[in-house]
């Protein structure tokens, strides 16, 4: 394990933590932030504003009532999970060792702050080039830096999996379209009608 | 939509022992491809969530990258649902699809 690593497994059991004091900082303080955008969303049954769609996902893409009926059951305890994993982040940001439970609500954590700062970014799959002058360049360090972060953290992870329950590959079914079903996008919107041959 | 059952319900009768079984088409538990979610994440929280072993889960992860979308479980709509709730605690992009 190289230690330059800024999280790794811990041979006591859980996970050592080192990073510098401005990073711990910047951790103790985003969770914060989203807590407060959370906030604005009541008992989170109505549609969430944009920046906070990722995290909570449509079910059925297709099926208001049963995605209405989906939403009423999961909404509140979504939001009480994402709520307790940013408190963690934010208690733990400076301890220098995880246990099981902190490295799982850390993972979570990240991954929530990536997907609303990554949504107002509006990250895509291009890469771009963010100049020191753009407006929001101390965001996008932020985003990388959180990438960075919870890639460390997935690996540290990884080492702890439980091995593979036997037969449940085998389980998986086959894709059965050819094509999107119903020209859905991986977001759950409809996808555009392709426009039609030019009449002319 | 199938009008003897209502949506995604087929009502067999068993000839030997004239009992009417319903069965009900598999649902599945889809995952989209998303520009923010990491490869590495996407991979582990499928070997976490469902057992699979990491050579699954990486060609699952790889699915979704390059066709945007892999199935990733299935099961009667309860299960599935469940499953896809798991998911999306993970945040990551699931629907539940149960094909015509």
């Amino acid at each position: 394990m190289s230690p330059r690593r800024r999280i790794s497994r811990a041979r006591r059991g859980g996970f050592d933590v080192r990073l510098p004091p401005e990073e711990r900082d910047l951790l103790a303080s985003l969770p914060g932030q989203l807590e407060g955008l959370l906030d604005g969303i009541g008992d989170g049954l109505s549609a969430p504003p944009p920046a906070l769609r990722r995290l909570f996902p449509v079910a059925y893409a297709r099926d208001e009532v049963a995605e209405a009926a989906y939403a009423a059951l999961v909404r509140q305890e979504l939001l009480e999970h994402r709520r307790e994993a940013l408190a963690v982040l934010a208690q733990t940001a400076s301890a220098s060792h995880l246990d099981d439970e902190e490295a799982a609500a850390w993972l979570g954590a990240l991954n929530d702050l990536r997907l609303v700062l990554g949504t107002t970014l509006e990250v895509s799959e291009e890469p771009v080039e963010i100049q020191p002058e753009d407006a929001r360049y101390a965001d996008w360090v932020c985003y990388s830096y959180l990438s960075f972060i919870q890639g460390e953290l997935v690996e540290a992870l990884e080492g702890t999996l439980a091995p593979p329950i036997p037969g449940a590959d085998d389980d998986v079914p086959d894709d059965p379209w050819g094509e999107l079903p119903g020209g859905l996008r991986w977001d759950g919107t409809m996808r555009p009608e392709q426009p039609g041959p030019d009449p002319s | 939509m199938n009008s003897s059952g209502g949506a995604g319900t087929t009502i067999e009768r068993e000839s030997s022992t004239d009992t009417l079984l319903v069965t009900e088409r598999p649902w599945l538990v889809v995952v989209w491809n998303d520009p923010i979610n990491l490869m590495t994440y996407v991979t582990y929280v499928l070997q976490k969530l469902f057992g699979y072993s990491r050579e699954k889960a990486t060609k699952l992860m790889l699915d979704v990258h390059h066709k945007g979308r892999a199935v990733v479980a299935s099961g009667p709509r309860e299960r599935a649902e469940n499953d896809v709730s798991r998911l999306h605690r993970c945040g990551l992009w699931a629907t539940l699809e149960q094909p015509e």
